[in-house]
């Protein structure tokens, strides 16, 4: 089975309504290349300049992906997406 | 159940902000503004930005009011937050417990220990349920009532956890909050108390706040500060408003803020351009200084390591577990606010936080959680560093109470007999 990726509410529409698409990218450092190849509106909206926005946190498999090296493979990876928000 | 403020009463729908029949009482807000792309968004469900998932704010027409009619309708308004109801984002202020309108209070016995000479404190742990956190949650519970929810949740540090059950119990609606599992039990057991699924989750916090970022997303809650944050943070200018109300209309110098999320540092800065735009204040500089502790210091660090981009921290670890925030969403935020307003920052151990929980409690009779302890602490390295000058105003801001938590920074002596020559011995020396 092939890496997926969740959206959270506010980008659902760039995909067509739905929820969880799959997504095809080696590791993590190819994620974004592979989002913008495709789903354009999607990375219209994450994206900038070839990387994910300061306003958008991604989580692999439930792990922040700031905390994880770019060569992580995502072969069969849970991947999500989520606005940036915390505060207790 | 819907009482409006003393000070709303007889206002109609027909006013306008600004006018002295409304000033002080009517919100004057505008749309909700990105902080990334700028763009103004109708007041609606949204609480990303439409456009590019930024951070959005309310925005108010500052413009339109008259200095002397605002002023007047914050003073004739009710002792709570919501006498700033103009500059809050709720239409019609529910009824409510008396959250905020919290002492500023003059601590000569601390400035002299820490060498401030115009020290005040901000008690924000009167508020009902013993932190600042009723603030926000009286705005974000606000909005969900406008919106017609019957459950809010919030991903908690412990005392927002209270802060909504509270809010909550007394609107009649469902609470949901969601809290690490090493949180403080006596903070668990408030939130409890008051009637809330206390859900404790293995991990930090920054993973129970992906876990409430899918359940937002799962089901149809209000949670305070995810799906509600353009309100809640709101609520956290209010500190700044009443210390400048308090202080004869005039801002502090110096404002020394405990930051975990960033919320509360952002809006303090909020807060000071909106007195300054609306005429409430004068030109007065005011510094914002970033309080954090050593184990867990994302924003100090960044802005003593000049300034750069704020790096999360992956396991925090320190005793101000309300402040163990290693990913804050106003993390850069409040970097750019410190560096604009030419505050500073600094963080402190744990026993820096502990001696400074002790000489605050001994010195002014105001007990705290380690985040105030953090904030004293805080200043006495500021004062140490010279940033404070002699007439100058310093604010602490204190924004959880000690009574709250286990009592692990209190050291006691053994048990003795009902018996006075016992009592001579075992306290000869301070006899």
């Amino acid at each position: 089975m092939g890496a997926t990726l969740r959206l959270p509410t506010p980008l659902r529409a760039t995909v067509g309504g739905q929820t969880i698409v799959p997504i095809e990218a080696s590791d993590l450092g190819a994620l974004p290349a592979a989002i913008a190849a495709r789903y354009p509106d999607l990375a219209a909206r994450v994206l900038r300049d070839g990387a994910f926005g300061s306003f958008i946190t991604v989580f692999v498999d439930g792990e922040d992906a700031r905390y994880l090296d770019p060569t992580t493979p995502l072969a069969s990876a849970k991947v999500e997406l989520l606005p940036a928000m915390s505060g207790g | 159940m819907a009482t409006a403020p003393a000070a709303a009463t007889g206002s109609t729908a027909s006013t306008r902000p600004g006018t002295p029949e409304s000033a002080g009482t009517r919100s004057a807000l505008r749309g909700l503004r990105c902080r990334a792309c700028g763009v103004l968004q109708p007041a609606d469900e949204r609480y990303v930005c439409s456009e590019c998932l930024g951070p959005i704010e309310p925005e108010y027409d500052l413009a339109s009011f008259d200095t002397g009619a605002l002023r007047l309708g914050i003073e004739r308004g009710p002792r709570s937050l919501w006498r700033y109801a103009a500059l809050l984002p709720i239409a019609d202020p529910p009824a409510h417990a008396a959250v905020g309108w919290t002492p500023l209070l003059a601590a000569p016995r601390l400035g002299t220990a820490l060498g401030i000479g115009r020290l005040y404190l901000k008690d924000d742990t009167r508020n009902p349920t013993l932190s600042f956190k009723d603030r926000p949650v009286a705005i974000a519970l606000a909005r969900a009532l406008e919106l017609g929810l019957d459950t809010i949740a919030c991903a908690s540090t412990g005392n927002l956890a209270g802060a909504v059950a509270a809010a909550a119990a007394r609107s009649g609606l469902r609470a949901f909050v969601f809290v690490p599992e090493s949180t403080e039990p006596g903070k668990i057991a408030s939130a409890a108390a008051y009637g809330a699924q206390v859900v404790r989750v293995r991990g930090t916090y920054d993973q129970v706040n992906r876990l409430c970022g899918r359940l937002a997303d799962e089901h149809g809650w209000g949670f305070v500060n995810f799906t509600l944050r353009p309100y809640y943070a709101e609520g956290s200018k209010t500190l700044l408003f009443e210390c400048a109300e308090q202080l004869g209309w005039a801002l502090p110098h110096h404002v020394v803020v405990p930051v975990g999320s960033g919320a509360l540092l952002t809006r303090t800065a909020t807060a000071v351009a909106q007195l300054r735009a609306t005429g409430l204040v004068n030109g007065e500089h005011c510094h914002i200084h970033a309080a954090q502790p050593a184990g867990c210091a994302p924003v100090s660090d960044a802005v003593l390591d000049n300034w750069r981009a704020v790096a999360p921290v992956r396991a925090p670890a320190t005793i101000a577990r309300s402040l163990a925030i290693g990913a804050p969403a106003d993390g850069d935020g409040s970097v750019g606010v410190i560096r604009e307003s030419h505050g500073s920052a600094a963080s402190v151990s744990d026993d820096d936080i502990r001696d400074a929980i002790s000489l605050l409690a001994t010195a002014e009779g105001v007990f705290v959680e380690p985040a105030g302890g953090v904030v004293v602490a805080t200043a006495r390295e500021l004062a140490r560093r010279g940033v404070f000058h002699a007439d100058e105003t310093v604010v602490l801001y204190l924004t959880g109470n000690g009574h709250k938590q286990e009592p692990a920074v209190v050291s006691l002596r053994d048990v003795i007999a009902a018996d006075a020559d016992e009592f001579a011995v075992a306290y000869a020396e301070v006899l």
